[in-house]
């Protein structure tokens, strides 16, 4: 057993002021000092031994000059002492010295200060010694009786957990602390006593709560908590207790503190499936979330509520309380309302999403009011978001909502504008006799767009689904209201002159470089124009988005009124009339051609926008049915396909979703009995608490490897050569958050090696928790030694050091054998994760540190070579295979990856194959990797430069 | 709800000092703790994280963090509670919140913590507790030491009266040139001292014993008690609700429900030989008197559970002057019960059937007679404007009988709320739910046969018909007993016993 595996109570990281005081001046210290002194070198002693020290020479000292004091802050410091101190020999035997020790725990658990008194005994708790405990009992039980409360709950619980570790020091123990229970008045000794029977007696238990069942309300919080612990303990044992409880546990429902109303509502949800049962418990849950101002517990009580929901049959229940979760809202926190809002989603039905709808459509509107504040924003989105899906799911509600929704199109916010403008596009495709609707309403907020983005979405939509002659002319008026007088260049120019100076000055910002998300470096100029700005006030948007530069604008208006002319041309007969509506689409276009081309705007066209407007020009003047049948019918196609394919993948996830909650049975699965289970294995099966109280203190056992040998010899490191004094491997095991080195020494000559010390060092944010101790060789003797490293990160990490040795008789200087170094393989911290898109992104921007790995590879597929990467770095590839499937000579894939520290990392990989090579060229390209930290970015790189080769088959 | 560890960290996420209050190892609570700033999420309005295991709560505090790692199971609300306490005990001992400060004082945060969690749990403490647990004043101790002090003192005075006594002795002896005496003496007085320090120290704390007895008491009064009549009747509704949807509920719990039962009926030691004297009423009055039918059953059910004693006679006695029908089983010699009111078998051999319950005697009484109603009901209704008062009494007319648990049942008109009562004898419920008006009265009997009610409430006469009654009794109407019970052989007495209970079938006032 090393210290690192002790059981640790106590953690001190204090830094010590230049050296370490010696072992001799401490002794001085606590043999000959004042109490003061004293106290000071005691709290020294006990934080070197904290840190791995090992003092033995002290342990006598302390008994003889500091053990007989009286000081109270000294005789504390000492229980501290006593729990970190090793009480045994290596060999497992109790030292003498720990009679003398034993003594004066007695006299402390028969010290007149109470206080003394209880912090012996729950230091009491501590000790694993039967040997030492053996004697003390007569004194604890003794302590049972004490006047002073504070005595008595300390000693039921040292009872509790002698009694727990050896039960046959007190065999009586859970009848003692029964009797003690039914005479006790206070509620902490109740409460501790109480929680003794649950453990170790759960009949006595029974029978004391049966005793009081009626006035479990009166009782303190602490006490019922441990009731209501007292209830799932037993139910889940013995499911046909359930009936006797509900009653107590309903009861307990209504009790004044919150932590229990939680606990309680949690354990009748546990008690019965039944209706009422579970309403009441959600009922519970909601009224916590709303009368708890803390957003910690809203947040884990809504957990707690989409753990209900969980279940098929209690969502039913769930359903109808909708409204109730829906006064949720009222919480300013986004994080609770983007759970609640889901929740609310994932239980809205054809029942309540009219009420539903309604409550979101006050929220929207609400959001109107207040008064701009970051999170409104997002808020916001997060309602248009969830009334889309709502409105989806139920398409009856979308002309409920979309009025209302459509108001936000010309918000200044664009992301909620640009959810919206989804939205409609989604239900102008989906519902067919909502489009009038949509096309009036987008007319009438057409004009007060404020984002170029949203106009575009806009103008898209207006031109893909106008479709009777006067929207047509309207659309028209629309865009020539918001293009304002043409031809433009020349109303500028007039404009500009009519004014008495005109400024020009547009300064060049300095070139900012910016990486972009597939790690290609855009230039991105910032103009800044110092015009006066009271002049674009009263520009129309349209023009004003054309004066700053931006002509994507003007390509997709083009295709806009293309497409509408052709469709006007098909819906008039009236040659005269058709002529005319093209002709002034086609000038709309030439004048924003010329505009491009002049220096009015801030920023010339750009080439692609010039050919996109001049195609359209020429379409128009062409007409061929052709045209006519891509500009108005192959567009919407992809629309619907992509529709479509959208939804069939939600399709498919809801339907996974539901086949992961309706667990089929196979027919050759076990049935359980429950009367014949074991009784210990079926409360583990069930008792939710102590699985969770076990997986938090890391005593879960993980699962072997299927072959644990094969496993274990791939991880030993040869540190020495073969004919090396000494030889030395190392298997290196890697724990969650440690690495334990498991060094095999063996001597390989003739002599006897004394005070063999095998000492380490570690490069990297490896720390050696403890070093090693010496110890002596016998001529071709072996031994094992084990040196615990913490890890904090996946920073590189490497062990290095050497062996040194005394060889006895030899007169010589100690022996040094200097080790190969261990690299710790940071695979093995590595676990893929998946992040969305935009949270990809993000991250992308913001971290730090790039790191570029050029392809070097023999491999001469692209798909194959992303495999061996995926498999070599244990990153996840988050592009669908989808868009990966298909061969076309280049590829581009964002990888993501997890450390198990709470790193992220990120990858692109973009490889092309060179086809001018021949077809056995290999994979050419960068591997881009970005992390937060250094030692991340660079290990990772590190780890692809060596394994991107692939070994031979 | 399980604490694992509470611990004090810089922003940077540095511990610098944890306290563990389950086993946990070291490299364990390290990891944990060295994950903790990773997954800290900063910029979010709450503060906790969960990871797969575990889950961090924390608050900043200045340039630290308080964080606790509790269970994922753990009670929030209750974490949050001790997470506040936890974070207002540093500022206590530490002046500034910064990491020098927090390592000088370590210690005493160490000490802190412990009176805050035991086991895991929160001890039910406050700021002011904690000081006092952790200054460790105690008055005993003081008293203590200052009783050890004087004993010392008195101690080392008789000592040095001793040796001077010694010294004078010694002299006198040197003077008289006698030999001096051993110095025993003084070592039994230091005995002695001490035995009286022991003494001492327990008389003080058995004088003081009794100022801490008196503990806090239940909070109690009237308008409580009301409260939780209130509550009560809507966990029964809960109750009812789930009973309904096929959950299966016990009203009381295990041994409580047992104790309940025997609480309704007392003990009654069961002799081998063991009589059930059983009747039941059933009786329909008009409201404005006269009976309409009145009918009695009863029963004595024989039931023998030692072999000994199955072949006996019963001795009855019939006190009754109403003209009870009796009826004997058919196995049961007709003759000897006419002719001496013995229960026997017809054929003496044989014996009474063992371990069940026989019924030997019936009879019935049924008459309109308006004078042999038990006890008379008068509800008296009178409409006043919308309203109506109705004044109702009871009179029992069957002096010996005993009534326990007596309920009378008046139906009210439904909607219109709460009666006024206006007086009252005994006790009244009112179940809105079933719209009743439940009048208790726990025992009628002949020092206290009569009674009477009045309430107001809208309606109309024909409303508050018709009322029942219920009740149970210990004494039966017909008077029938069981005297003596013999051997068939030799006449020999037997030990017995009886049980008689009357009961309502239906009683009612329409």
């Amino acid at each position: 057993m090393t210290a690192a595996e002790n059981v640790c109570y106590t953690l001190i990281n204090v830094p010590m002021d230049s050296e370490p005081p010696s072992e001799i001046s401490l002794k001085n210290d606590l043999e000959k000092g004042d109490v003061k002194l004293k106290t000071e070198a005691l709290k020294k002693v006990i934080i070197m031994i904290l840190n791995g020290e090992k003092l033995p020479g002290l342990l006598m000292t302390i008994i003889r000059f500091v053990l007989p004091l009286q000081d109270h802050t000294i005789k504390k410091l000492l229980l501290v002492f006593w729990e970190i101190v090793p009480k045994t020999t290596p060999d497992g035997r109790l030292l003498q010295e720990m009679i003398l020790v034993c003594d004066a725990y007695r006299k402390d658990l028969q010290h007149p200060n109470e206080f003394i008194r209880g912090s012996t005994l729950r230091f009491l708790c501590k000790l694993k010694e039967a040997e030492l405990l053996e004697p003390l009992m007569p004194a604890i039980r003794a302590c049972l009786e004490h006047r002073h409360s504070y005595v008595r709950r300390n000693a039921v619980l040292a009872i509790y957990t002698i009694y727990r570790n050896f039960e046959h020091l007190i065999p009586d123990a859970p009848e003692l602390i029964h009797d003690f229970l039914v005479n006790e008045k206070d509620a902490s000794c109740k409460r501790n006593a109480f929680m003794m029977l649950i453990h170790a007696d759960q009949d006595r238990a029974l029978d004391y709560l049966s005793t009081c069942i009626d006035q479990v309300q009166t009782f303190g919080d602490i006490l019922q908590l441990v009731i209501v612990e007292l209830i799932y303990k037993v139910c889940h044992a013995n499911p046909s207790e359930r009936a006797r409880f509900i009653r107590c546990i309903y009861n307990l429902l209504q009790s004044s503190s919150p932590a229990v109303k939680y606990e309680a509502a949690g354990t009748l949800v546990t008690l019965s499936s039944a209706p009422t049962a579970i309403k009441a418990a959600a009922q519970c849950y909601i009224d916590l979330i709303i009368k708890e101002s803390d957003n910690n517990v809203k947040l884990i009580v809504l957990d707690r509520l989409v753990e209900l929901k969980e279940h098929p049959s209690h969502e039913r229940v769930l359903q109808d309380l909708v409204m109730d979760i829906l006064r949720v809202l009222s919480t300013p926190d986004l994080e609770v309302r983007k759970k609640t809002l889901q929740l609310a989603l994932d239980l809205v039905s054809s029942r309540n999403v009219e009420e539903l709808v309604i409550v979101l459509k006050k929220e929207v509107i609400k959001t109107n009011n207040v008064t701009e504040h970051e999170d409104t924003d997002k808020y916001r989105q997060l309602l248009v978001r969830t009334l889309h899906s709502c409105s989806v799911r139920f398409p009856d509600m979308a002309a409920n909502v979309i009025p209302v929704l459509m108001e936000f199109l010309s918000d200044n916010n664009e992301a909620a504008a640009a959810d919206v403008l989804e939205f409609v596009r989604e239900a102008i495709q989906r519902f067919d006799n909502l489009r009038p609707l949509i096309v009036e309403k987008m007319l009438e907020v057409f004009h007060a767009i404020k984002s170029v983005k949203i106009y575009r979405g806009a103008l898209w939509i207006l031109g893909e689904y106008c479709s009777t002659k006067e929207d047509i002319q309207s659309v028209m008026t629309e865009v020539r209201r918001s293009l304002g007088e043409i031809p433009i260049v020349e109303s500028e120019i007039k404009k500009e002159a009519g004014e008495l100076k005109p400024e020009e000055e547009v300064t060049v910002g300095p070139v900012q470089k910016l990486v972009t998300e597939m790690g290609t470096y855009a230039t991105q100029s910032a103009l800044s124009s110092s015009r006066p700005t009271k002049k674009e006030e009263d520009r129309p948007p349209l023009r004003g988005f054309l004066l700053d530069g931006d002509f994507f604008v003007a390509a997709s208006l083009a295709t806009t009124l293309t497409k509408i002319a052709l469709r006007y041309v098909s819906l008039v007969q009236e040659k005269k009339k058709q002529n005319s509506f093209i002709a002034e689409a086609m000038l709309l276009m030439a004048t924003i051609l010329h505009l491009g081309k002049s220096s009015l705007p801030k920023k010339p066209i750009t080439d692609d926008d010039v050919d996109r407007i001049s195609l359209c020009l020429k379409v128009l003047s062409e007409c061929s049915p052709l045209m006519n049948d891509i500009f108005n019918k192959e567009c919407r196609q992809s629309l619907s396909h992509m529709l479509s394919a959208k939804l069939e993948e939600e399709k498919l996830s809801q339907k996974k979703e539901s086949e992961k909650r309706n667990v089929t049975v196979q027919p050759d699965d076990p049935i359980s009995f429950m009367q014949l289970t074991a009784k210990n294995e079926m409360s583990s099966k069930e008792d939710q608490f102590q699985l969770s109280l076990l997986a938090a203190m890391g005593n879960t056992q993980r699962k072997e490897a299927a072959d644990p040998l094969a496993s274990k010899l791939n991880k030993v490191t040869q540190l020495t050569g073969f004919s090396d004094p000494v030889y030395a491997e190392a298997y290196v095991h890697v724990n969650q958050y440690d690495i334990v080195l498991d060094v095999l020494v063996v001597n390989q000559t003739s002599d006897t090696l004394q005070n063999c010390t095998l000492e380490l060092a570690t490069l990297g944010d490896l720390k050696l928790v403890e070093k090693p101790s010496p110890l002596t060789l016998a001529p071709h003797d072996f031994a094992n030694i084990k040196a615990n490293v913490k890890v904090a990160s996946t920073e590189n990490g490497i062990i290095f050091g050497n062996i040194v040795y005394d060889v006895s008789g030899a007169a010589s200087d100690r022996n040094c054998v200097v080790l190969s170094d261990i690299h710790i393989d940071i695979m093995d911290y590595i676990q893929p994760a998946s992040c969305t898109d935009a949270e990809f992104r993000q991250m992308w921007a913001e971290f730090e540190w790039e790191n570029k790995v050029t392809v070097n590879t023999n491999i001469i597929d692209l798909n194959e070579y992303l495999q061996h990467i995926l498999k070599s770095t244990n990153m996840k590839c988050l592009t669908p295979e989808k868009a990966l499937s298909g061969y076309c000579g280049f590829m581009a894939a964002n990888l993501y990856a997890r450390s198990i520290f709470g790193e992220d990392a990120l990858a692109n990989v973009s490889i092309e194959k060179p086809i001018h090579l021949g077809p056995e060229a290999p994979v050419t390209g960068h591997i881009r990797i970005r992390a937060k930290s250094q030692g991340m970015a660079l290990s990772l790189g590190d780890k692809i430069n060596l394994s991107q080769k692939k070994t031979s088959l | 709800m399980v604490l694992l560890a509470a611990a004090v960290c810089t922003k940077a996420g540095k511990a610098i000092v944890s306290r563990q209050f389950v086993e946990m190892t070291r490299t364990r609570i390290e990891g944990l703790l060295a994950a903790f700033p990773k997954l800290m999420n900063t910029g979010k309005q709450h503060t906790f994280v969960e990871t797969e295991s575990v889950r961090y709560v924390y608050q900043p505090m200045e340039k630290l963090y308080m964080v606790l790692i509790t269970t994922k199971n753990s009670n929030i609300l209750e974490d949050l509670e001790t997470l506040r306490l936890f974070s207002r005990v540093i500022p206590e001992y530490c002046r500034a919140l910064e990491e020098n400060e927090i390592s000088e004082h370590c210690f005493d945060l160490i000490f802190a913590f412990d009176e805050i969690v035991a086991l895991g749990y929160r001890e039910n403490v406050n700021l002011a507790q904690i000081r006092t647990f952790t200054e460790m004043d105690s008055h005993e101790e003081k008293v203590f030491r200052a009783v050890r002090e004087t004993q010392e003192r008195e101690a080392k005075a008789e000592m040095r009266r001793k040796a001077k006594e010694l010294q004078q002795a010694r002299r006198d002896a040197e003077r008289l040139g006698k030999k001096a005496p051993g110095f025993g003496g003084f070592g039994s007085s230091a005995v002695s001292g001490g035995t009286t320090a022991a003494m001492i120290t327990e008389t003080i704390i058995e004088t003081e014993k009794p100022k801490v007895a008196p503990a806090p008491s239940r909070p109690s009064g009237p308008s409580k008690a009301l409260k939780l009549g209130a509550k009560g009747k809507e966990v029964d509704n809960f109750v009812d609700k789930l009973k309904s949807e096929g959950e299966n509920i016990m009203t009381s719990v295990g041994k409580r429900s047992t104790e309940a039962a025997k609480v309704l009926a007392p003990p009654i030691n069961m002799e081998s030989v063991h009589m059930k004297i059983e009747e039941k009423i059933s009786l329909t009055c008009g409201r404005d008197g006269g009976l309409q039918n009145m009918e009695l059953h009863g029963m004595i059910m024989l039931h023998i559970s030692d072999e000994k004693f199955a072949r006996i006679r019963l001795h009855v006695e019939n006190e009754d002057k109403r003209g009870v029908q009796l009826q004997t089983h058919p196995n049961v010699d007709k003759k000897l019960f006419t002719a001496e009111s013995q229960i026997g078998l017809k054929n003496p051999e044989k014996s009474f059937p063992i371990n069940s319950d026989v019924g030997v005697l019936k009879w019935r009484l049924q008459t309109t007679e308006e004078s042999f109603i038990p006890l008379t009901i008068n509800c008296w209704p009178s409409e006043s404007g919308n309203s109506c008062d109705v004044n109702i009494e009871y009179e029992l007319q069957e002096e010996s009988l005993e009534l326990n648990d007596v309920v009378i049942m008046i139906p009210l008109p439904s909607g219109v709320g709460a009666p006024v009562i206006g007086e009252i004898d005994g006790e009244y419920r009112h179940d809105s739910r079933r719209n009743l008006l439940e009048w208790c009265l726990p025992v009628i009997d002949a020092k206290n046969k009569s009674g009477s009610l009045e309430f107001s409430i809208a309606g109309q006469p024909n409303d508050f018909f018709p009322v029942q009654v219920s009740f149970i009794s210990k004494k039966n109407y017909c008077n029938i007993q069981v005297t003596k019970v013999t051997q068939v052989d030799g006449n020999s007495p037997v030990r017995f016993s009886t049980e008689t209970t009357f009961l309502v079938d239906k009683y009612e006032i329409l």
